[in-house]
This record gives structure tokens, C-alpha cells and sequence, in this order.
């Protein structure tokens, strides 16, 4: 049996709605099948008032051991450092997420505010937000770079706005089951069986991609994302493509540029108004190249594709 | 669908060949550096009758050659479309052909 708790700072419960949306394993299946007993959860615990603040006190004294915190949205830290625009069971949620964080075996930020700050942590930042171990790129967050929980574990990142149903059950399946062991985590703590490859990677519009032909209007089912609407696709970690969501479908499947949200940047608040779903440019060059590519690469590569692009690929192949 | 789409592709890149070798004057400058200086010339071309093919060219910069010293022709274009031989852009909705350039280029 292993012991998890949630708790939710600034955060619009979109993990957590993701999260009861889980099938593979779902929700349920977390607690009769794989031994998870869900101390507490925002949509889901009992206790109120002073029971729920007897059990977080239980937690950190030890009395009820604490395995897995997971914590959604941003950890407020305003005004002026004392977290006191977050309160919660009593005091300043940040005073929980600390306590909290340095008595559990491991530590777990859902979605990209309490990965890396999110939204609410968007320039000028009015809530003083950070992610649990980030602030965006840069390393510490409100944790601080040597934070390590009881495993010896830094924070398991699953980032998303909001992650995927099935990363965040299959993560915690495999720390509730003591396979944490097999975790991998990349640069930004993510584990890299989920974040290694591009939402591209398995995107039905490749072949699109590949002969350089554009979708122009929302909806189109020809054209590849990337070279007018803005789509981040080839530069963003996440298996969008790979592990579908509600089983069918994706955003880019359905016509929606990827907006980056598994990136610590999201949600690229430095792009002007008007032009999220516009690919930036330079001289007509796309600001950000699919990751690993040059822009002389990519100006050659352009060339060649658009000569020898089919005409099919110009056409609605999706009709019936 | 706004643009030419639909009418007459013949006719119309008869009409626009004429106007080009007649010495049409476009918009070729400024270049437009960034996205959202891109977003105000399809701004200015959303503003235009759907008729105004002459609107379009000007606004649009457009040449009957390569431009600059880099070359750049529609054919390189992510809106041209090869086979069709058609700018997809939805504010221009164009036949074009594959030497020929505009301002609102991007590969």
C-alpha cells in the first residue's frame, strides 16, 4: 500500500480533470488493483477543516508515512515571499508543499505550473509563481536545485496544460509498485519514456511536413501545421501522437497547432498578441527550426521537397 | 474562400502577367521582418474587394522574377502550391507561377 497525497496550488484543476478522465490504468484501477490509497484529493477527500489539517500534520510528523505528494499548479509565493495569496487548511500553501515535499518518498508536479511555473508565472508574474524545482528554464524553483525527496529522487516533472491522463497514472503505477528504479529523467526531470520523442512523432500530417505544404485555416485535414500556423510539433517532447488522447485523437490530428505546452517556455508569452497561431518568422525564415536542424539545412531541404512534392499532396486525401 | 479561387485560373494569370510586364508598381519594401508585421499586410489585403486583383498584387509586392540577392521565387514558397501552380495563402488565393515572388514569402 502507498500512500498518496494531492494538494493544488494555483491551479485551474485541469490535471485533475485529466486525471478522472484516466483508462489506461484509470483512477479506480490506481486504488483496487495497484495498492494506492489516496490520503486526500481536492475533487475526491472527505476530510474538511481541521481533519484535513490533522492529517497533513500526520503526514509530516511521520504518524501516516507519506510515499508519493503530488502537487498541481503553481506554488504561490506572493506578496512579498509570504505565499499568503495561496492559504489553505490554515496557512500559506507553500508552508504545506515544503513540509510536505521533505518527508515524502518521492515528489510529483502535474502540468506545466507546477512543473515549471505555468501561466500563473507568465511575465510579470504578479503571484511570485514558481514550479516546484523550476522557473522555466532555469533550475531551483521553489524547491531549490539540490532538493531531493526520501527516494533520493529529485521531482518527477510531468508537465502538459494538462498532461496527459495516462502519464500521470502510469508514473505513479510505477512508483506505487516500486519500479521507480526504471525512471529516467531528462534535463527538466521528465521522465524519458514519455518525453524523448516530438509530438510530431506520429502525426498524420508528416507526409505534409515532409513535401512542405502548408495548412493555412484551421481545420484543413491537408497541410502540415508547423510552416504558417504556428505549430510546435517539431520542437516539443511529448507523445501527443504516440499515446492519443481520449484514445483517438490529437491536437495536431484534428487540426490544431501544438501549442508547447510540455515545454517549460509555455506558454511563449514573449510572442505578440495576435500571432500565437502564426508561425514567427525572420525574413520569412521560421524563428524556431524543427529541433536539430539548421537554417541552411532547412532553406536546402525546402527546396528539394517542394521539387519533388506529388501533387497528391496537394489535395484533401481525408474525403470520402 | 476568398481570392480567386474558383474563376477562371487562365484568365486571371493572363490578367496579372499583363499587369506585371506592364510595369505594375508593388509594395516589395518594406519586407515584412517579424509575424506580426506580416499579420498587418494580410490585414491590409483582408480590407480589399474580393475582385481586386490589382489590390492584391500591389499589397502583395509582387514581381515577375526572383527577388533579392538570395533568389527568392514563389517556388520555394510554403504557400505555393507546385502542381497547381496557386499561392494558398488565404488573403491572396493567387494562380502564380513558380518564378515569380511576393512579399509575403516564407519557406
Amino acid at each position: 500500500m502507498a500512500n498518496l497525497l494531492w494538494l493544488q496550488g494555483g491551479a485551474c484543476s485541469g490535471n485533475t480533470m485529466s486525471f478522472l478522465n484516466a483508462e489506461e490504468p484509470s483512477a479506480c484501477d490506481l486504488v483496487t488493483d495497484f495498492g494506492i490509497n489516496i490520503l486526500w484529493h481536492p475533487s475526491l477527500g472527505m476530510e474538511l477543516g481541521d481533519n484535513l489539517k490533522g492529517l497533513l500534520q500526520s503526514c509530516i510528523s511521520g504518524a501516516t508515512p507519506l510515499d508519493i505528494f503530488v502537487f498541481e499548479g503553481s506554488v504561490v509565493n506572493a506578496p512579498d515571499g509570504t505565499g499568503e495569496w495561496n492559504r489553505f487548511a490554515g496557512r500559506p500553501m507553500k508552508d504545506w508543499v515544503r513540509e510536505l515535499s521533505d518527508v515524502a518518498q518521492f515528489v510529483v508536479a502535474l502540468g506545466d505550473c507546477a512543473t515549471y511555473g505555468g501561466i500563473p508565472a507568465m511575465a510579470p508574474n504578479p503571484s511570485a509563481s514558481k514550479g516546484m524545482q523550476f522557473l522555466k528554464r532555469e533550475h531551483g524553483g521553489f524547491l531549490g536545485t539540490d532538493f531531493a525527496a526520501k527516494s533520493g529522487l529529485p521531482v518527477i516533472n510531468i508537465p502538459g496544460c494538462p498532461c496527459h491522463p495516462d502519464w500521470v497514472t502510469q508514473i505513479l503505477v510505477a512508483v506505487a509498485s516500486g519500479r521507480a528504479g526504471d525512471l529516467t529523467l531528462d534535463e527538466f526531470q521528465r521522465p524519458k519514456t514519455f518525453f524523448s520523442s516530438f509530438t510530431q512523432t506520429g502525426c498524420t500530417r508528416n507526409m505534409h511536413f515532409a513535401y512542405k505544404v502548408s495548412a493555412t485555416e484551421f481545420g484543413q485535414r491537408k497541410g502540415c501545421l508547423f510552416y504558417d500556423l504556428g505549430c510546435r510539433g517539431p520542437m516539443t517532447h511529448s507523445p501527443c501522437n504516440r499515446i492519443l488522447w481520449n484514445r483517438q485523437s490529437s491536437k495536431t490530428r484534428a487540426g490544431m497547432p501544438c501549442l508547447g505546452c510540455t515545454e517549460p517556455e509555455f506558454p511563449f508569452f514573449d510572442l505578440e498578441p495576435g500571432t500565437l497561431f502564426k508561425t514567427q518568422t525572420v525574413m520569412g525564415v521560421p524563428k524556431d527550426l524543427p529541433t536539430g536542424v539548421d537554417k541552411t539545412g532547412y532553406v536546402k531541404l525546402t527546396g528539394a521537397a517542394k521539387a519533388a512534392s506529388p501533387q497528391w499532396a496537394e489535395e484533401d486525401m481525408f474525403v470520402v | 474562400m476568398g481570392g480567386f479561387q474558383g474563376k477562371n485560373t487562365d484568365s486571371v494569370l493572363q490578367q496579372i502577367r499583363a499587369m506585371l510586364a506592364d510595369g505594375l508598381v508593388t509594395q516589395t519594401e518594406p519586407f515584412p521582418e517579424s509575424a506580426v508585421e506580416f499579420a498587418k499586410i494580410l490585414d491590409q489585403l483582408r480590407e480589399l474587394d474580393e475582385d481586386d486583383l490589382k489590390g492584391r498584387l500591389v499589397i502583395g509586392g509582387f514581381t515577375d522574377k526572383p527577388y533579392g540577392p538570395d533568389e527568392m521565387r514563389c517556388q520555394e514558397c510554403i504557400y505555393f502550391l507546385v502542381h497547381r501552380e496557386w499561392c494558398d495563402l488565404p488573403e491572396l488565393a493567387l494562380p502564380v507561377e513558380p518564378d515569380w515572388w511576393c512579399r509575403l514569402w516564407k519557406i
